[in-house]
């Protein structure tokens, strides 16, 4: 065992690979929390299409949501990574294609968070919003999604840490993330326990904060 | 698009054969780390239900230290630091017969039981208390109390979520190509690199794993409905990945 | 105001043409973005590897940087700035296809299969599949591999060689080389089969290099060119300047000193074979219309 790896490379796997400061366009918080952010937003419309009244709508967003929770996040990446550049007939770092297969591949989970949210509303509220002469787009915005919000935090949560473990999976396409600089010291030093060990460490730190404040959350906005 | 499709390409030659042999790899894997992950899970989750604290920490530990860690890095130490620990003999054994396949069985039924525990904690603890006291008062002792009354309901309550982190599972084991394991994804990456189809090779892909989810949502929703318990609604969340 | 118009008019005739019938070609798109962005690797010392500053270096990309940027300035009139990625043996020739990159500079052997989908350089290393095992192990080259555990890159031209050559091996494929030497190093597998460039690289970086030996004749030939899409000579031709005045004035052979010899990076001697070979590929393509000295095609 020889943990002095850890220390001699501390600059590389930290601040490399989880925060992506150095070299490399990488690391795991800058795929995370902007993958999160972008696949929040195109949930939203996701979920709210799989609510919408006309088939025209709601078929499609199934059919989406059933694609991606279908397939393998792996599968997913290796899509964006040889179809992506194909069809926008643009180079894409891999920083762009790790993050646009987790955008949509997040949305379709983070839209059935968001409808489930939306659902959690009371219908009394709904119709009171529209006995009140709110238009229905009024009523989602002032009254239905404020609420579904604070009922989705606690779900929101468990997703991104769920998201921040799969950006782990960014590294087969060579983005260089955590896992990816555990693997360029790896072949230098060749000292995987400790490596290994390491990273889980640190991933273990994160997440479990994280899934502690999920549930502080989940105890705070408990419906009295 | 300057793209030309070729669909031949997943006929001709070794591809067919390729495909079949990584859904074989892929169904062989997950069903044996599910069967893993069952079992622990029960366990881990049970455990955690138990009345004897030290037994508690145990599971919780297990639970949270596996649940939080990414799979690949998982992958990444059941092949390659966990073998050394290993007696020689036996190391050369298993290299010789597929070790990444059982590093990747590994990896995935030690992840997915910590988060099978979970749910069957959940299961266990929707049971009122009522009804397990009243199994003791019947003079069971509480390890029967558990394996003829505690745990049949709650498997029958948690079918729903189980059936979601089973398809999880499935579908999670296609990070085992990181490690060289033959299984689905890996080969439509091997289709790829013979013949550079890459849309043809991953439509290819893509269509089985969605065939195999279906399939396996459509036969637990049957196994559900033949047995659910009239008059409990399984309460019990999980649905993330 | 009217130039004002006419700008806005040629913006938006850019725009509309950039998504017309013609691409345009990589050395438009270098003139107008000033960026040749080339697809490498980062963990094939001494071609291309991140260092122990974490600089990402090594000798294909110095080729890239020394002789071929000089090359396209001159032609573009502006200075070029070099972009580099991660390539992977599965993920080059997709990533050239696809615009990605303009050229991929690292450790690809040009073969016939490939051409179909992408032009060559000029070869600018010589080297062929060996074999890297732990110092005496009873592996002595391909006739003693059968049922043996080897592990190979995914991907790479010398599995299917080997796969077909030897159908009794057990080949474990890894999606990169990290991954397949930390196999060989913890004895998952009993050799690891690769250029045997490739091999002398990951000895030279080895905690203990005397630990390793590479081991067999080359079993297939592999000269690696600098891949290119197909259907640019006056790109390739670029290229090839370049690397032809790298050769003919002997600076690429300073270079390869500097990685390959004795005090180099990964030491692999140049064999007389290799060096002819070199000069007579450059010899020969000054022979061809591209290969004029001065600029090629006006």
């Amino acid at each position: 065992m020889d943990f002095g790896v850890i220390y001699r490379n501390w600059d590389f796997l930290i601040v490399q690979g989880l925060f992506g400061i150095g070299n490399f366009v990488g690391g795991t918080l800058r795929l995370a929390i902007p993958a999160m952010l972008l696949g929040f937003i195109l949930g939203i419309f996701i979920g709210l299409a799989r609510l919408a009244r006309s088939a025209w709508i709601r078929v499609p967003a199934t059919v989406y949501v059933e694609f991606f929770r279908g397939v393998p996040l792996v599968m997913v990446i290796f899509w964006f990574w040889f179809i992506l550049p194909v069809v926008l007939r643009i180079p894409l770092p891999e920083y762009g294609i790790a993050l646009a297969a987790f955008i949509f591949f997040e949305s379709a989970y983070l839209g059935e968070i968001i409808r489930a949210g939306i659902q959690s509303v009371p219908r009394g509220q709904i119709e009171a919003a529209a006995s009140s002469g709110l238009s229905s787009a009024q009523t989602m915005r002032h009254v239905v999604l404020p609420q579904a919000l604070r009922n989705m935090i606690p779900a929101l949560v468990t997703q991104f840490i769920v998201l921040f473990k799969d950006t782990s999976l960014a590294s087969i396409i060579g983005y260089v993330d955590l896992t990816k600089a555990a693997q360029i010291v790896n072949n230098r030093e060749i000292r995987p326990f400790e490596l290994y060990i390491f990273i889980a460490a640190v991933y273990w730190l994160c997440t479990y904060a994280m899934s502690r404040y999920a549930q502080y959350l989940e105890r705070r906005l408990a419906p009295a | 698009m300057n793209y030309r499709f070729d669909w031949s390409v997943l006929w001709s030659g070794q591809s067919g054969a390729w495909l079949l042999h990584g859904v074989l790899t892929t169904l062989a894997m997950s069903a044996l780390a599910w069967l893993l992950a069952l079992f622990l899970g029960i366990l881990a989750g049970a455990l955690r239900t138990a009345p004897l604290a030290p037994l508690r920490a145990l599971a919780t530990g297990y639970v949270e230290f596996f649940r939080n860690v990414p799979l690949l890095v998982w992958m990444f130490f059941w092949y390659f630091a966990a073998p050394p620990l290993l007696a020689e003999n036996l190391r050369d054994w298993l290299f010789d017969h597929g070790a990444e396949f059982w590093a990747g069985t590994m990896a995935l039924g030690v992840y997915h039981g910590a988060r099978f525990s979970e749910m069957i904690r959940a299961g266990i603890q929707s049971i009122p208390k009522t009804q397990f006291e009243a199994a003791l008062s019947t003079g069971l002792s509480t390890g029967q109390v558990y394996r003829l009354v505690v745990l049949p309901i709650a498997l029958r309550l948690i079918i729903p979520p189980l059936t979601n982190e089973s398809l999880n599972l499935l579908k999670n084991s296609s990070v085992a190509l990181t490690i060289g394991v033959a299984e689905l994804t890996f080969q439509t990456r091997q289709i790829e690199t013979y013949t550079a189809k890459a849309f043809e090779a991953l439509t290819a892909g893509t269509l089985i794993y969605l065939v195999l989810c279906l399939t396996i949502a459509a036969v637990m929703a049957r196994v559900e409905r033949r047995f659910a318990i009239p008059g409990m609604i399984a309460r019990v969340g999980g649905a993330e990945r | 105001m009217k130039r004002l118009l006419i700008s806005c008019l040629a913006l938006a005739a850019a725009a509309l043409s950039a998504g017309a019938a013609r691409a345009e070609t990589t050395l438009e798109k270098i003139a107008r973005t000033g960026t040749l962005t080339i697809g490498t690797r980062t963990g094939s010392p001494p071609f291309a590897y991140v260092d122990k500053q974490n600089q990402w270096v090594g000798f294909s990309i110095d080729l890239v940087e020394k002789f071929i940027v000089p090359a396209l300035s001159k032609k573009v009139g502006k200075p070029v700035k070099v972009e580099k990625k991660e390539s992977t043996p599965a993920t080059r020739i997709p990533l050239l296809t696809s615009n990605a990159v303009d050229v991929i500079a690292e450790t690809m052997t040009d073969t016939k299969e490939r051409r179909e989908s992408v032009d060559f350089s000029l070869t600018f290393f010589y080297t062929g599949a060996q074999f890297l095992v732990k110092k005496g192990s009873p592996i002595t080259g391909i006739d003693t591999v059968a049922g043996k555990r080897v592990a190979a890159q995914q991907g790479a031209t010398n599995a299917r060689i080997l796969r077909e050559k030897v159908p009794t091996v057990q080949l474990r494929e890894f999606p990169d080389q990290p991954a397949a030497f930390q196999a060989l190093a913890q004895g998952q597998v009993q050799a690891y089969t690769n250029d045997g460039i490739q091999l002398a690289g990951l000895k030279a970086k080895a905690p203990n290099p005397n630990d390793w030996a590479i081991v067999g004749a080359f079993y297939s030939n592999e000269p690696y060119g600098m891949a290119m899409r197909k259907n640019e000579p006056d790109f390739r031709n670029l290229v090839n300047q370049g690397l032809a005045e790298a050769i003919e004035s002997g600076k690429y052979f300073e270079l390869y000193e500097k990685y390959f010899g004795p005090k180099g990076e990964v030491p692999y001697p140049l064999t007389s074979e290799a060096k002819r070979l070199l000069q007579a590929a450059a010899a020969e393509f000054r022979k061809t219309p591209g290969g004029a000295l001065g600029s090629p095609g006006k």
